[in-house]
């Protein structure tokens, strides 16, 4: 099975939606247009159901299959925001908002999805039950736990999720896919070091937060070099070192540090989140200054289930004919907690050449649509064949 | 097919060479009574094609199959080289030799290869030619590129080499291995960091080269921290810091780091290198020090190759079904990756069950894993070159 012929046919109007979308970006949980478009959009296929409003503002439509004796349900789910980018591709559909750009193709995996789900409400030529899932704010709000804990997977019964990421580098429409942990843990970092300001020229007089937070840094190096096993993956990065004065003469009294770390594993997860604190802690104890440090766990590991990934690497190989082993990924996504709920898989579609994601220049690629559109369609007909 | 019966018959035999060689350790390429014992027993074992001094000590024997009809050739190897560690086991075969120990079970791999070459010469159930390689100088010394060097993959036509290693602390008689990168490489470094000696309470008339030492050392974990890909393995370790004084008040003239650098891949290797000799200097300028860098490139990357690591696994498969075929890679090194370099093959690790790891004074081979590791041995010549 390559692309359906129904995707060919489709694919003027699903462009026109990923055009649409992508000249409104919303950022985070305020997809107010976006997810009004979704809703109008599965009502006006025929949905069994649509509502919205879950995790603040998702849309979760239900399409049933022509039976449903399997009493399999299964879940796709699409990310519907943009980023906070101010948008310099120069197309004639760009954003029209300053400073929100959809830099990652959010647009273009809605409209694929919504594409899947005209097909799937006019074919119904499967045993089961497909839940499309559209939720806010995958770039960072973690909208994808917030439709979690408001209790999606119960209410509708969802067995098994699944997820699609455009790919830019990857040859556009082909697949690649790893099972295990996929993509990292993306914790947050805030670290306050607060000492004893004073006149620069009396340093005797200070405790200097500046010299104690530089130490830190280096500190915090560490981590990586020398507690993880050298076989494992792990990011610790301080983004961000602000003093509380900006003064040439003034010692500042507090230095505010942020910082993300990224790992593949819980194992390396807790260590980081231990050492971290204990580095901080430590150094600023041992210039008698006192470190704060706010470790908030934000996205866990994406991890794909070893059944679902070869499942969803067959349907791609039915579409595209091949279906790669993907590197591991240390950005973060917010299908993990989803993936923690239920068993499923997340898998990657080639965009092409061209700028990478979260670039102003990056666009998503309109010829990659029926061959995504396919793989949502072939995940619902092929795990839930019609009796 | 499991464990070849041969083998439990022969393991008493098997475990007596390897208690006999435990006792007798020898380092680097000082073998020669192990060389000796090898030979001795390759003679009794009716093979008669035997050179020795390949790689100043190593030894190569030949078995022909019944036929060779193909005039194929694999290379089986093991290494006969021990440690510079005081034996602390308390074992009845503890080394006689104070300061030197088989701490890394190379007595185990010499000895089941030997049984291996025993039940080889015995049945010949193969069609082609066996080569028997047993090297000296694994542990630091390259005695597997001394083999190598001294032209013996042309010499014996070796078209494929295969090489075993215990591993501690994974189930006795159960096989490991993954294609690719499975061992790293091992390169080390000598700097030499002179600054400008002095009294240490007048420091302002010195150049602190303890402090610059200091910067140094500490530069050094970016290249681990924020120079290579976190997708990617490297380990930067300086081991030995030590200043050319030894007193209360004195500020060193020179200071000394030496360390290791491991990787799994040529480019991160580059990349390591070429980071730590920059750090090096412009951090020791900085401290108004100059640097000397001897920057060695030791053992390359063991890269087990795609397809051979397939014939290995399978063949390990038809001894246990205990075979894991993906098993993390390992930061230590091995010289087995000089011949992995010339020829196409691969490096299986063989489970040593519980027990203390590798150089430790308390480790020991598991004469348990004999059948199972000569089985693998004897089922790689037999399924490579299957009897016509």
């Amino acid at each position: 099975m390559p692309v359906k012929n129904r995707f060919a046919e489709l694919h003027d109007d699903i462009t026109a939606w990923r055009r649409d979308l992508h000249e409104h970006p919303e950022i985070l949980f305020e997809t107010h247009r976006t997810s009004a478009t979704v809703a109008e959009k599965l009502r006006a296929f025929g949905c069994d159901e649509v509502v919205t409003g879950i995790g603040r503002t998702g849309v979760v439509g239900v399409i049933k299959g022509n039976t449903t004796k399997s009493g399999k349900v299964i879940g796709l789910r699409a990310d519907m925001d943009a980023l906070p980018i101010h948008e310099q591709t120069g197309v004639e559909y760009a954003s029209k908002t300053p400073n929100a750009m959809h830099a990652c193709g959010h647009d273009g995996h809605t409209a694929m999805l919504l594409g899947a789900a005209q097909y799937l409400a006019e074919t119904r030529n499967f045993d089961g039950t497909a839940v499309v899932i559209f939720q806010p704010a995958e770039e960072g709000g973690g909208g994808g736990h917030e439709m979690c804990k408001d209790g999606m997977m119960d209410r509708w019964g969802i067995q098994e999720v699944y997820g699609m990421h455009n790919w830019p580098g990857m040859p556009t429409g082909s697949f690649g896919i790893r099972t295990g942990p996929f993509f990292a843990a993306t914790d947050l970092l805030e670290i306050e070091v607060e000492g004893l300001g004073g006149h620069a020229a009396k340093p005797q007089e200070t405790i200097d937060t500046t010299v104690v937070a530089s130490h830190i840094v280096t500190a915090l190096q560490t981590i990586v070099s020398r507690n993880a096993d050298p076989i494992g993956n792990i990011v610790v990065s301080i983004t961000s070192f602000e003093t509380s004065s900006k003064a040439f003469n003034v010692i500042p009294q507090r230095v505010t540090m942020l910082g993300t770390v990224r790992t593949l594993s819980n194992e390396l997860r807790d260590l980081a989140e231990h050492r971290v604190v204990k580095i901080c802690e430590g150094i600023a104890d041992s210039f008698g200054a006192k470190a704060t440090v706010k470790y908030t766990r934000n996205y866990p590991v994406m991890v794909n289930h070893d059944a679902q990934t070869e499942f969803a690497a067959d349907v791609a190989r039915s579409v595209s004919g091949d279906c790669v082993e993907a590197p591991l990924v240390m950005g973060g996504e917010d299908f993990a907690f989803m993936l923690e709920e239920r068993p499923g898989a997340y898998i990657l579609m080639g965009n092409g050449d061209g700028a990478a994601v979260h670039h102003p220049m990056y666009n998503f690629n309109d010829e990659a649509i029926p061959v995504g559109c396919s793989w949502w369609a072939g995940i619902v007909e092929q795990r839930m064949p019609a009796a | 097919m499991p464990i070849k019966n041969r083998f439990a018959e022969m393991h008493v035999e098997i475990t007596g060479w390897r208690r006999h060689l435990h006792q007798y350790p020898e380092l680097q390429f000082d073998v020669h009574e192990t060389a000796k014992f090898v030979e001795d027993r390759l003679r009794d074992f009716g093979i008669t094609d035997i050179t020795t001094g390949i790689g100043r000590t190593g030894v190569v024997a030949v078995i022909e199959g019944k036929t060779n009809t193909t005039g194929r050739t694999i290379g089986l190897r093991a290494d006969m080289d021990a440690l510079p560690i005081h034996e602390a086991t308390g074992l009845d075969y503890a080394s006689k030799t104070p300061g030197k120990m088989h701490a890394c079970g190379h007595d185990g791999h010499t000895a089941m290869l030997l049984g291996a070459a025993q039940y080889l010469a015995e049945t010949r159930n193969f069609d082609g030619r066996c080569v028997l390689i047993f090297q000296p100088a694994e542990e630091g010394g390259g005695g597997g590129n001394e083999m190598v060097k001294d032209g013996m993959m042309d010499r014996w036509q070796i078209q494929e080499v295969y090489g075993m290693h215990n591993m501690p602390d994974y189930p006795v008689g159960e096989f490991a291995i993954r294609p690719g990168a499975l061992l790293a490489a091992t390169d080390q470094f000598d700097i030499v960091i002179e600054g400008q000696g002095g009294h240490a309470a007048a420091p302002h008339e010195a150049i602190d080269t303890n402090l610059a030492a200091a910067h140094v050392l500490v530069a050094l974990q970016s290249i681990a921290s924020r120079n290579v890909d976190p997708i990617k393995q490297v380990v930067v370790s300086v081991c030995t810091l030590r200043s050319d004084t030894d007193s209360h008040n004195v500020l060193p003239q020179k200071v000394t780091l030496r360390g290791t650098v491991r990787t799994l891949a040529e480019d991160v290797r580059d990349l390591a290198e070429d980071r730590l000799r920059a750090l090096v200097t412009h951090t020791a300028a900085a401290y108004q020090c100059t640097a000397d860098i001897d920057y060695e490139r030791g053992y390359p990357v063991t890269v087990n190759h795609d397809e051979h690591t397939v014939y290995a696994a399978d063949a390990a498969e038809k001894v246990t079904p205990g075979v894991w075929r993906d098993t993390p890679p390992i930061m230590a090194g091995e010289d087995f990756s000089y011949m992995l370099n010339e020829r196409p093959g691969a490096y299986m690790m063989i489970g040593n069950g519980d027990g203390p790891t590798v150089h430790h004074p308390m480790y020991d081979f598991n004469d348990d894993a004999i059948p199972a590791g000569c089985s693998w041995f004897a089922e790689m010549v037999e399924t490579r070159l299957p009897a016509a």
